[in-house]
């Protein structure tokens, strides 16, 4: 399914919902844009009060302070406004990305690393805040400054106008030139900063070969040629850096002496140039203004740049496929949870999957499980096993047959009801931020403090989980739990809405022989009066008398 | 100029870092002290520009002087502003070297630590955050050295001059500078307030996401997504209610101190006017009275942007008490050995004996004996501390008792000596981002092909179109599970020991495979003694013999007699025999 959002109608969206705020906004850089030309108006006055040898009033040195407070208070006003907006849209990108989140079907978070979707959020939405608050607007009031200024300078002295008519086009091209051989240079940097900075995590992770094989003196070799290589980058990026903005002010400087000597050159010149020395001393403070907005143009059209990277990147997020929609049907029908007919059991008929475009991970998938029953899963790594989970879940679509749960179909079970009939417990338990308590509950306000406790005595840990430092409200993070106990959370966590199904994938790999005693210990109290599912990989332990379902042509070694 | 990296001594001194940079800093000083106080010539130049303009109209003076004087201003300017790109450069190339020093020391202290320490207290993800703050660390010392003469000096020389020219105006406009500083100050607790929350807000927010990202598929199984959704949307709004608040306070505020100071441009006005006018304490020309009043402009600008200062050396404070504890003096092992690698040595264990941390023994008495050119096939059930067995003889795990390597103890062998012996691998391949070539060479320079041969890579190769050359992606990623291990045991035999111990080393390949391989093994370990931990059985009848562990004990014997001697092991074995007839074909 094509998704309908793109990040155009999202940005329309936010601006549409926020009209006099933008409204304000532009009335607030044109103020900022408009008052601050007119401190150095009358500065002119004040000089050409002096040059005639008439006294400057205190009025007159209130108007020009009255003046620059304006102009400063606008220019924060202004800056409050862009902030706000800012935050405004970034908000809103957030928010309209983790509603796609649930839309995307389960596939893109095996292609996906959770640390690039991450990036996505926090990365790619700072870049369209800084285009915001640094980029767009603030080009804007630059440009309408410059525009402004060269204005008034026309209107006071032609010359200088023309002058700097000349020399702004230049400046702006070196500028650019500047910027891209800038850009060149940190992108040589960020493609050494990814190594520098990938070296370390992939050190630590292979801390142990290192060693073994006696590889620190080569490791750091290799350390130091990257940074080496970002070192030379950035010095390069430092040179233009420095040369730079001398430049700029060397070229305003020179400008300024022209109209000076100009202007001194009398008759004609004198005129074309302005007559008095207010005006020259007016003029000397506006040309200084015109470099300011110039230089500031050119860093800018740069977080243009990166943020047009990180537009490219959101817009590919929220234009992402999206999974159907059926399991949305019946959203409120949490009632039904069960389905019409729990006779029918657990039914895969004919099913045949696989991911993406490659081999089908089974053909022909045929079984029954009945209400109730307790059976294995069994063949060998890669066969399938955990993909029959993820099929009952709903999580994948297969590419042919019929998947049923208690006579209804897999896929149109919504999302709301899948707690009350299924408990699901991965592999590897997967902690969620907040306490304990939440991670029995998952934040579902269904399931009350009561049912937690409950969930956790079954599987007994609630003793565990009362000698914590805070009990139930110990932040996961504080608590350090064991593999073992780990697993038997997350049962906790399974039987916590008390669901008809349980599904165990391979829970007590990894465990040593006592705590594999209590995991399935609690395990055969969690499974009374349920259908169970499970998964192993070593079929000669603990499937007591249940039946075997062999997944996979091959029987395991 | 190649300038390399250089060893710092005393790495947990910041000012180690600064004398180190001497040079640079030397040519900052210089050049930052020359542009700052060359700033005044701007100020006072276009007063100068100013007033000959008057008096040429006043026909005091002619074009020829104007000619002159703007002459003399273009040559002040390019001088002070080639010493301020001197200043920015050098500045930067200190940041620069530093950062790389910093690195440096910091990746030695990383790679030197044992995974044990890696592990413990998460000092995995700090070295990760530290790395990152030595860039905030830097900058923070870059800013602090640029602000020192970019505000201190400036303010300094833009004072002296505004006394020097009128020192009662100065005196009493340079108030509200004053007062504006003091506010900022007042103030400075507010802000780094509101920021702090502003960050800590970001913060959570960023754990929210990760949290939301990478539970998304557990919260969609237990159908919570609408509750996760309404958290994150109030994260949200708190992050955005905090960043504008930060915002706020912490940019919108410079205007307003500026206007502040600026306040006593009334005064300068007014009384700089009477001043011209020779009513005044002293007497100006128009130039005295420009200069003064875009000297105090642009002094009343700097000193708003102070803040600046103070807060530069706040966050690198912050981050460099981060790295200061990882800091520590240069690691380099020693090499030297008087051994005989390439000797071909025997190993003896003799009741060994091996606890966890807490107290309960993993195994105790183990003992064992492997000639060279023997295969020693270990097993046992889950958690019999057969793995841990592996880790012991590389050095992890203390332990009790003796393990001979040859006629040394290996506990006290050198890590260097240790490494050169025992050659292991583990149930990680560990791979490198690199080159499937590399991967076994690891900077040396022998070739890989007889050992690619030897764990049956040539055909995967074949299908490569770089071949050796091929990029194995991050951990190995663009490497099937069989093609990782496969590679991860090419290189442990690359990099021989005499001992060779090998945990697990086919669990991700099938028989045939697996059968081929190990008939490469017992080739190219010929002379060898190796270790082969497995959990599966089926060529243990191929191996000299066999070590079964079990519940803390141990049985030692050729496979055959094993059968006999231990129902458990004949049992695991048969049953694995039992799969395997179908598996085989």
């Amino acid at each position: 399914m094509q998704n309908k959002y793109g990040l155009k109608t999202v940005l329309g969206k936010i601006i549409r919902g926020s009209g006099a705020m933008t409204f304000l906004m532009l009335v607030l850089i044109i103020g900022a844009v408009v008052s601050a030309l007119f401190p150095p108006l009358v500065l002119e006055k004040i000089v050409n009060c002096l040059t005639a040898g008439q006294g400057v009033s205190l009025l007159m040195a209130i108007e020009y302070f009255a003046l620059i407070a304006v102009s400063g208070v606008m220019e924060s006003g202004q800056n409050v406004m862009i902030t706000v907006f800012g935050q405004k849209v970034t908000h809103g990108l957030r928010s309209e990305m983790c509603d796609k989140l649930r839309r995307l079907p389960a596939a893109y978070y095996t292609a996906n690393e959770a640390g690039k979707i991450t990036s996505r959020f926090v990365n790619d939405v700072d870049t369209i805040d800084t285009l915001f608050t640094d980029g767009i607007i603030g080009m804007f009031a630059d440009a309408c400054k410059i525009v402004s200024i060269l204005a008034v300078i026309f209107w006071l002295s032609r010359g200088l106008g023309i002058l700097l008519l000349i020399v702004t086009p230049l400046l702006f091209l070196m500028t650019r030139a500047f910027q891209k051989k800038m850009l060149d240079a940190q992108m040589e940097n960020r493609v050494a900063v990814a190594k520098v900075n990938n070296h370390v995590p992939e050190t630590i992770q292979n801390i142990r070969m290192i060693h073994t094989l006696f590889r620190q003196k080569y490791m750091e070799r290799r350390y130091d040629e990257y940074i080496q290589e970002s070192y030379r980058a950035t010095d390069k990026t430092n040179l233009y850096d420095s040369v730079y903005s001398p430049i700029i002010i060397f070229t305003g400087s020179c400008v300024t002496a022209v109209m000076m000597i100009c202007a001194a050159m009398g008759g004609g010149m004198r005129e074309f140039f302005g007559v008095s020395v207010g005006t020259a001393v007016a003029m000397i403070s506006y040309v200084s203004r015109v470099f300011d907005p110039l230089e500031s143009i050119g860093m800018e059209i740069q977080s243009i740049q990166s943020a047009v990277a990180g537009v490219k990147r959101m817009n590919e997020f929220l234009r992402e496929e999206e999974r159907p929609e059926a399991g949305k049907k019946a959203e409120d029908g949490k009632e039904d949870a069960g389905g019409q007919n729990p006779e029918d059991g657990i039914r895969f008929s004919d099913v045949t999957f696989r991911y993406g475009t490659d081999q089908p991970v089974f053909e022909h998938l045929d079984f029954t499980v009945a209400k109730g029953e307790h059976v294995t899963f069994v063949g060998r790594t890669g066969a399938g096993k955990s993909t029959v989970f993820r099929l009952l879940l709903g999580l994948y679509v297969p590419e042919a047959g019929n998947i049923s749960v208690f006579g209804t179909k897999a896929l149109e079970i919504p999302d709301g009801s899948k707690r009350k009939l299924f408990g699901y417990v991965e592999q590897k338990f997967s902690p969620v931020n907040g306490s304990v308590a939440e991670q029995i509950s998952l934040y579902d306000p269904e399931i009350t403090g009561v049912q937690i406790q409950k969930a956790a005595e079954l599987t007994g840990l609630h003793e565990v989980i009362t000698a914590l430092p805070k009990g139930y409200d110990t932040q996961i993070a504080d608590a350090t739990f064991s593999q073992g106990q780990y697993q038997l959370l997350s049962i906790a966590r399974a039987v916590a809405a008390q669901p008809q199904i349980l599904l165990l994938d391979e829970i007590t790999a990894d465990l040593d022989s006592d705590t594999e005693k209590r995991v399935l210990e609690a395990l055969e109290r969690a499974g009374a009066g349920r259908t169970v599912l499970s998964i192993s990989h070593r079929l000669q332990e603990y499937t007591g008398n249940q039946r075997l379902i062999t997944i996979g042509q091959q029987v395991v070694q | 100029m190649k300038r390399e990296i250089t060893r710092v001594e005393h790495p947990d001194h910041i000012l180690s870092y600064f004398r180190l940079e001497t040079g640079p800093l030397a040519i900052v000083t210089v050049s930052g002290i020359i542009y700052n106080v060359g700033m005044t010539a701007g100020p006072y130049f276009e007063g100068q520009l100013a007033q000959c303009l008057y008096d040429i109209m006043k026909g005091r003076r002619t074009l020829q002087d104007m000619l002159m004087l703007a002459g003399t201003y273009l040559a002040v300017i390019f001088l002070v502003q080639l010493m301020r790109c001197l200043k920015r450069f050098y500045v930067r190339r200190f940041a620069n070297d530093t950062s790389r020093n910093m690195r440096h020391m910091l990746y030695n202290s990383l790679v030197n630590m044992s995974r044990a320490q890696l592990e413990q207290e998460n000092l995995g993800s700090i070295m990760t955050k530290a790395v990152g703050d030595v860039d905030a660390c830097v900058e923070g010392m870059r800013k602090f050295t640029t602000e020192v003469f970019d505000t201190g000096v400036v303010l300094v020389a833009y004072l002296v001059m505004l006394f020097g020219y009128d020192y009662r105006l100065a005196f009493m406009s340079c108030g509200f500078t004053l007062a504006a500083y003091f506010i900022a100050g007042r103030l400075k607790n507010v802000v780094t307030s509101y920021s702090a929350a502003y960050r800590k807000s970001a913060g959570l927010l960023n754990q929210a996401t990760m949290d939301r990202v990478s539970n998304e598929i557990t919260y969609r199984v237990y159908g919570c997504e609408t509750q996760r959704d309404e958290a994150y949307e109030i994260r949200l709004k708190d992050y955005e209610k905090r960043a504008v608040r930060a915002n706020l306070w912490e940019s919108t505020m410079q205007p307003l101190y500026n206007i502040i100071s600026m306040c006593g441009v009334v005064l300068i006005i007014f009384f700089g006017a009477r001043n011209v006018a020779g009513q005044g304490w002293t007497s100006w020309n128009i130039a005295a009275f420009t200069t003064f009043m875009s000297c105090f402009a642009k002094m009343a600008l700097k000193s708003s942007k102070a803040a600046k200062l103070f807060n530069a050396v706040q966050k690198a404070k912050v981050s460099w008490k981060r790295i200061r504890p990882l800091m520590k003096e240069y690691v380099e092992k020693s090499t030297d050995s008087e051994i005989d690698f390439k000797a071909q040595e025997a190993l003896s264990v003799s009741h060994l004996q091996v606890g966890k941390p807490d107290g309960t023994q993993i195994f105790s008495d183990v003992s064992f004996c492997a000639e060279p050119g023997q295969i020693i096939g270990i097993t046992g059930p889950v958690a019999c501390g057969k793995s841990t067995l592996g880790k012991v003889l590389i050095g992890e795990i203390p332990y009790e008792g003796s393990i001979m390597v040859g006629d040394r103890e290996l506990s006290s062998l050198s890590e260097y000596e240790r490494s050169r012996l025992v050659s292991y691998m583990g149930h990680q391949p560990e791979l490198m981002s690199d080159t499937i070539e590399e991967n076994i060479r690891l900077g040396e320079e022998k070739e890989t092909d007889g050992f690619l041969k030897a764990v049956c890579m040539e055909e995967d190769l074949q299908q490569m179109p770089q071949k050796v050359k091929t990029h194995v992606g991050n951990g190995g990623v663009r490497l099937s599970g069989g093609q990782q291990a496969r590679v991860a045991l090419a290189r442990t035999l690359y990099h021989e020991g005499q001992i060779l111990v090998l945990d697990d080393p086919f669990s991700a390949v099938d028989r045939k495979t697996e059968a081929e391989i190990f008939r490469n093994l017992k080739k190219i370990a010929e002379g060898k003694t190796v270790l082969l931990i497995s959990h599966r059985l089926w060529l243990f009848p191929q191996t000299d013999r066999v070590l079964f562990m079990e519940n803390g004990h141990t049985l030692y014997a050729p496979h055959e007699e094993m059968l006999k001697k231990s129902d458990d092991y004949a049992q695991l074995y048969r049953m694995q025999m039992a799969g395997g007839t179908e598996d085989a074909e």
